[in-house]
C-alpha cells in the first residue's frame, strides 16, 4: 500500500482539563474521500484545525507527503498543499466573489500566478468548477448560504491543494443543494485532490466517502468502509446515546 | 521606614488608580467595547468639580453628589444615541467613535477652560495626618478609602441586586441573558451610564490630588488600560489587583529611573502583559484554576 | 473613454496643474504655502493609510516615524551633513524602528494593537523629551537653513505623488490583496496561505519610511522642531483623521482628507485654539456613525443612487 498522503500520529489537544483530541492516529490515502464523523463535541473540527495549522497540538505529529507539518503556521500548511474550509463560512465580505478567490489563487501552493490577470483567470477556473462563474462580480455578502459555502470551497481550491479539508460543508443546505455539493466534491476528487470531510449528514457520507473514521470524545472508535463503520455498535450508541438532533 | 512609606504610598495610589479604572472594566465587560473616552470623562469630572468649587463654592467632597447622576445621564444618553449604533460593527468602529468623543471632550475643555493649569485649594487638600509616625496627606487617604468603598459597593451591587445580576448575566452571555428575560438594550444603557459615572467620580477624586489641564487624560488613560488588562479586562476585583500591581511597579521603578519616564512603566507593562498574558494576570489565574 | 483611462487622465491633469502653480499662480507665495501643506499631509495620510486603511491596523502613534525623520534631518543638518544623506537615513531609521516595535506589537489584535500604538507614540515623545543630549529636550532643535519654498513645494508634491502612485499600485497587486484579506479576516487569510505577520510588517515598514521622509520635509519647512510638535499626539490624531475623512482604505481618500483637514485647520486655527481638533472630533463621530467610508463613501452612495447599505462594514449580530 502506498504511503498515506496525510498521516497523524498520536495527535493530542487539551483545553484546560478537557481532552479534545486524544492520541489520534489517522491515515489519509491519496485520492480518497475520507469521512470524519462523530457526535457534537467529538473533536472533529479540532482535529481539522490541528492538521491545518490553525491550532497546535500538545503532542503528536502531522505528516504531509512525507514532510512534518506539525506546529507550522496555517499559511505554511496551505502553501505546502493542505487547504481547509471553515465550519462557519468566512467570506471576505468587502470583496467580490471573484476577488475572494483571487486571494486563494495569489497565495497557496506554488507555482503561483504572476499578476492580477493571471490570478483572476485561475480564480475564474475555480469559480466555474464550483458553479459560481455567473456570480463572479457580485459582492460576496450578497450570496446565500449555499453560494457562500461553494465560495468557501472555490477559494480553498484556488490554493491548488493536494488535500482539501471540508468542515461540515453540507450543514444548513437543503437536499438539492446537498446533492449539488456532493457532486462537486466527487468532481474535485476526480481531478486528483484528496478530500477529508467532517460531516453530520450520515446519508451523504455513506454515498460519497470511500472510507470513514468515527471519533467520540476525542478518540477514534471505528475506521473502515462506510458499511462497517455506520453499522458499528459503538458508533450507533454514540449517536443515539447523545442529545444529537 | 523608607520601604514602608513607599509601600503605603503605592497602596494609596492604587486606590486612586482603581477608582479611575472601574468604569472601563464595567463597560468592556457588558458592551465589549473599549471606552477610549474614559480619560476624557475623568478629565471632565475633575473640571466640573473645580468649576462647582470656584463658581458655586461647592466643597469638592460634595461634588460627586452632582457629578455621579449627571455623568450617569450623560453616559446613558451617549449610549442610546451613538454607541448603540456601532455595537454590532467591527471593534475598530466603536474605538474610533469613542476616540472622537474623547477628542470632543478634551478640546471642548480647552475651549471652555483654556489650557491653564487648574487646581483646587481648600484646607482639606492641605491637611495631613500622622499615622504611626508617617505623615500622610488626608486627601490621599480619602481617595484610597473611596477606591475601596466603590469596589465594595460595586461588588454588592453586582451580586445582590437584580439589576446588578442582570448586568453580570449580560456580560457573561448576552443571548442567554436575553432568553431569561433580561432587557439587554436597557442593561447596555445603564451599564454605560454607570461606567461614565464612575469615570466622572474618579475624575472628581483626581482633582483632590493633582492640578490638571485638559490634556491630563492621556497619560492616565494608558495607565487605566494597563490596569484593566492586568486585571483581566472585565473583572472589577481584577481592577483592584491591577491597580495595586501597577502602583507597586511604578513606586519601585521610580527608584531606578528618572521620574519623567515613570509613565513609560505603565506602557511597557501593558505591552508585555498583552503579549505574554493576553488574559491578564487575573484571567490567567482563573483559567489555570479551572483546568 | 473607459473609467480607468478617465481616472488616469484626471490624475495627469491634476499633476500638471500642481506643477504649474509656482509659475502661474498670482499669489504664488500663499498658494505654495497652502498647497505645500496639502501635499505633505496628503503624503503622510496616504502613508498611514497603507497600514491603517489597507491592512486595517489602526495606529494612533504613527507620529513616531514622522518625528524620527524630522529629528534625523535636524541633527544631521546641525553637523552640516548633506540632505541627500540625512533624508534617506531618516527614512531608514524610521523603518528600522518600525520593525523593532512591529514585531511585538503585531502579536496584538485589533483594538489592543491600537491601544499599544498610543503608548508607542507617547513613549517616543517621552524619550525625545528626556534624551536632551541628542534631541535638545523640550527646547527642541532649530535648523540653520532650508531650501527655498519652491523646492520644498516640489519635494512635498513629489512625495505625495509617489505615495499615491504606490498606494494605487499596491491596491491591485498581490500584496494589496493580502492586506485587504488581513483587514477583513486575518485568520481566514492565514488558511489561504497569506503570511499575515510578514505582510503587516511590510506595510508598516513602508508607511514608516514614507513618514520619515515627510518628517524631514516638515523639519526643513518649519526650521524648528520639538517633541510636542513632531511626536505629539495631535500629529498622530491628524494622521488617523485624514484618511477617515476622505475614505479609509482607498487610494485617493487620504489626499482628499488632507485637503479637508488643511482647509479646516486654516479656517479655524485663527479663531479659537483647539477649535480645529474639536471640529475633527465631531467630524469623526459623524463619519463613524453615518458614513464610515468617508467622502468617497458618500460619493459612491450618491453615484449608485441608493439608500445607505445596511452595514458598510461587516456586522456581527448585535
Amino acid at each position: 500500500m502506498a504511503e498515506p498522503i496525510l498521516a497523524c500520529r498520536d495527535l493530542t489537544k487539551r483545553f484546560g482539563g478537557l481532552v479534545a483530541v486524544n492520541h489520534v492516529d489517522l491515515d489519509v490515502e491519496q485520492g480518497e474521500i475520507l469521512g470524519l464523523i462523530g457526535p457534537n463535541g467529538a473533536g472533529k473540527s479540532t482535529l481539522f484545525r490541528l492538521i491545518a495549522g490553525i491550532m497546535h497540538p500538545n503532542a503528536g505529529t502531522v505528516t504531509f507527503a512525507g514532510r512534518r507539518i506539525t506546529n507550522r503556521s496555517a499559511h505554511d500548511v496551505c502553501v505546502a498543499g493542505v487547504a481547509a474550509t471553515h465550519q462557519i463560512v468566512r467570506p471576505f465580505r468587502d470583496m467580490t466573489v471573484l476577488d475572494n478567490v483571487v486571494v486563494g489563487a495569489f497565495f497557496g501552493r506554488r507555482p503561483r500566478p504572476h499578476g492580477r490577470a493571471a490570478a483572476r483567470e485561475a480564480a475564474m477556473t475555480a469559480l466555474t468548477f464550483c458553479g459560481l462563474a455567473q456570480r463572479a462580480h457580485s459582492d460576496a455578502r450578497a450570496l446565500n448560504l449555499s453560494g457562500q459555502k461553494r465560495l468557501e470551497i472555490a477559494r480553498a481550491l484556488a490554493t491548488r491543494p493536494e488535500v482539501l479539508l471540508l468542515d461540515e460543508v453540507l450543514a444548513g443546505l437543503n437536499p438539492t443543494e446537498t446533492d449539488q455539493t456532493l457532486e462537486l466534491v466527487r468532481t474535485i476528487r476526480s481531478h486528483g485532490t484528496t478530500i477529508v470531510m467532517v460531516e453530520h449528514n450520515l446519508r451523504a457520507v455513506r454515498g460519497v466517502c470511500s472510507r470513514i473514521v468515527a471519533l467520540v470524545n476525542g478518540s477514534k472508535i471505528a475506521e473502515g468502509s462506510p458499511e462497517s463503520v455506520l453499522n458499528d455498535e459503538q458508533v450507533i450508541s454514540a449517536y443515539l446515546g447523545t442529545t444529537h438532533a | 521606614m523608607d520601604l514602608v512609606s513607599t509601600l503605603i504610598s503605592a497602596l494609596l495610589v492604587a486606590g486612586l488608580y482603581a477608582a479611575m479604572s472601574y468604569g472601563l472594566a464595567l463597560i468592556y465587560g457588558v458592551l465589549k467595547i473599549i471606552n477610549l473616552a474614559n480619560a476624557g470623562f475623568l478629565m471632565l469630572g475633575a473640571y466640573v468639580t473645580w468649576w462647582l468649587f470656584t463658581s458655586f463654592h461647592v466643597h469638592p467632597l460634595l461634588a460627586p453628589l452632582v457629578i455621579v447622576p449627571l455623568f450617569f445621564l450623560f453616559g446613558w444618553a451617549l449610549e442610546r444615541t451613538l454607541v448603540r449604533r456601532v455595537l454590532g460593527s467591527e471593534p475598530i468602529i466603536s474605538l474610533l467613535l469613542l476616540f472622537g468623543v474623547w477628542l470632543v471632550l478634551q478640546n471642548l475643555a480647552y475651549v471652555i477652560w483654556t489650557g491653564d493649569t487648574r487646581s483646587i485649594d481648600t484646607p482639606f487638600i492641605d491637611a495631613t495626618v500622622n499615622l504611626a509616625g508617617i505623615q500622610l496627606a488626608v486627601p490621599r487617604l480619602y481617595v484610597f478609602a473611596m477606591g475601596v468603598l466603590v469596589l465594595v459597593a460595586l461588588q454588592l451591587f453586582l451580586t445582590r441586586t437584580y439589576l446588578g445580576r442582570a448586568i453580570r448575566a449580560t456580560a457573561q452571555d448576552r443571548d442567554a441573558a436575553r432568553l431569561v428575560g433580561v432587557d439587554v438594550e436597557r442593561v447596555n444603557g445603564i451599564a454605560f451610564g454607570i461606567g461614565i459615572a464612575l469615570a466622572g467620580f474618579g475624575g472628581s477624586l483626581l482633582s483632590l490630588l493633582f492640578s490638571f489641564t485638559p490634556d491630563f487624560g492621556r497619560a492616565l488613560s494608558l495607565k487605566s488600560f494597563c490596569i484593566v488588562v492586568l486585571g483581566g479586562l472585565d473583572s472589577i476585583v481584577g481592577v483592584a489587583f491591577g491597580a495595586l500591581s501597577l502602583s507597586l511597579a511604578e513606586a519601585f521603578g521610580v527608584r531606578y529611573m528618572p521620574a519623567s519616564l515613570q509613565n513609560l512603566i505603565s506602557f511597557v507593562v501593558l505591552v508585555v502583559v498583552l503579549i505574554v498574558l493576553p488574559k491578564g494576570i487575573v484571567g490567567t489565574l482563573r483559567a489555570l484554576r479551572r483546568g | 473613454m473607459d473609467r480607468r483611462s478617465a481616472s488616469l487622465a484626471a490624475c495627469g491633469v491634476a499633476l500638471a496643474a500642481a506643477i504649474a502653480v509656482p509659475f502661474v499662480a498670482s499669489r504664488a507665495e500663499y498658494a505654495l504655502d497652502v498647497l505645500f501643506l496639502v501635499f505633505l499631509y496628503g503624503a503622510m495620510a496616504t502613508a498611514w493609510n497603507l497600514l491603517g486603511g489597507f491592512a486595517g491596523q489602526v495606529s494612533f502613534g504613527h507620529a513616531a516615524f514622522l518625528g524620527i525623520g524630522a529629528y534625523t534631518t535636524a541633527i544631521f543638518s546641525q553637523f552640516g551633513i548633506s540632505l541627500w544623506i540625512a533624508v534617506p537615513v531618516g527614512a531608514l531609521l524610521a523603518g528600522v524602528f518600525s520593525l523593532v516595535i512591529g514585531i511585538p506589537a503585531f502579536r496584538l489584535r485589533g483594538p489592543y494593537f491600537s491601544i499599544a500604538t498610543i503608548g508607542i507614540g507617547e513613549a517616543t515623545r517621552l524619550i525625545a523629551l528626556n534624551w536632551t543630549a541628542l534631541t535638545g529636550g523640550a527646547s527642541g532643535l532649530t535648523l540653520a537653513a532650508a531650501p527655498p519654498l519652491v523646492v520644498q513645494y516640489f519635494a512635498a508634491l513629489a512625495l505625495c505623488a509617489v505615495s499615491v502612485a504606490l498606494a494605487a499600485w499596491i491596491k491591485i497587486s498581490r500584496f494589496g490583496y493580502a492586506l485587504s484579506a488581513i483587514r477583513q479576516d486575518p485568520d481566514a487569510a492565514e488558511t489561504l496561505g497569506v503570511a499575515t505577520t510578514v505582510a503587516k510588517t511590510q506595510a508598516l515598514f513602508l508607511s514608516a519610511c514614507l513618514l520619515g521622509i515627510a518628517g524631514s520635509i516638515y523639519a526643513l519647512h518649519y526650521l524648528f522642531i520639538s517633541p510636542d510638535s513632531v511626536f505629539g499626539f495631535g500629529t498622530s490624531i491628524g494622521l488617523v483623521i485624514m484618511p477617515i475623512i476622505g475614505g479609509l482604505g482607498t487610494v485617493t481618500g487620504p489626499l482628499l482628507g488632507a485637503i479637508v483637514y488643511t482647509f479646516i485647520r486654516e479656517q479655524l486655527a485663527a479663531t479659537l485654539a483647539n477649535a480645529d481638533l474639536l471640529a475633527f472630533g465631531l467630524l469623526l463621530i459623524a463619519i463613524v456613525v453615518f458614513e464610515p467610508r468617508g467622502i468617497l463613501g458618500i460619493i459612491d452612495r450618491l453615484r449608485r443612487g441608493e439608500k445607505p447599505p445596511a452595514e458598510i462594514l461587516p456586522s456581527a449580530d448585535g
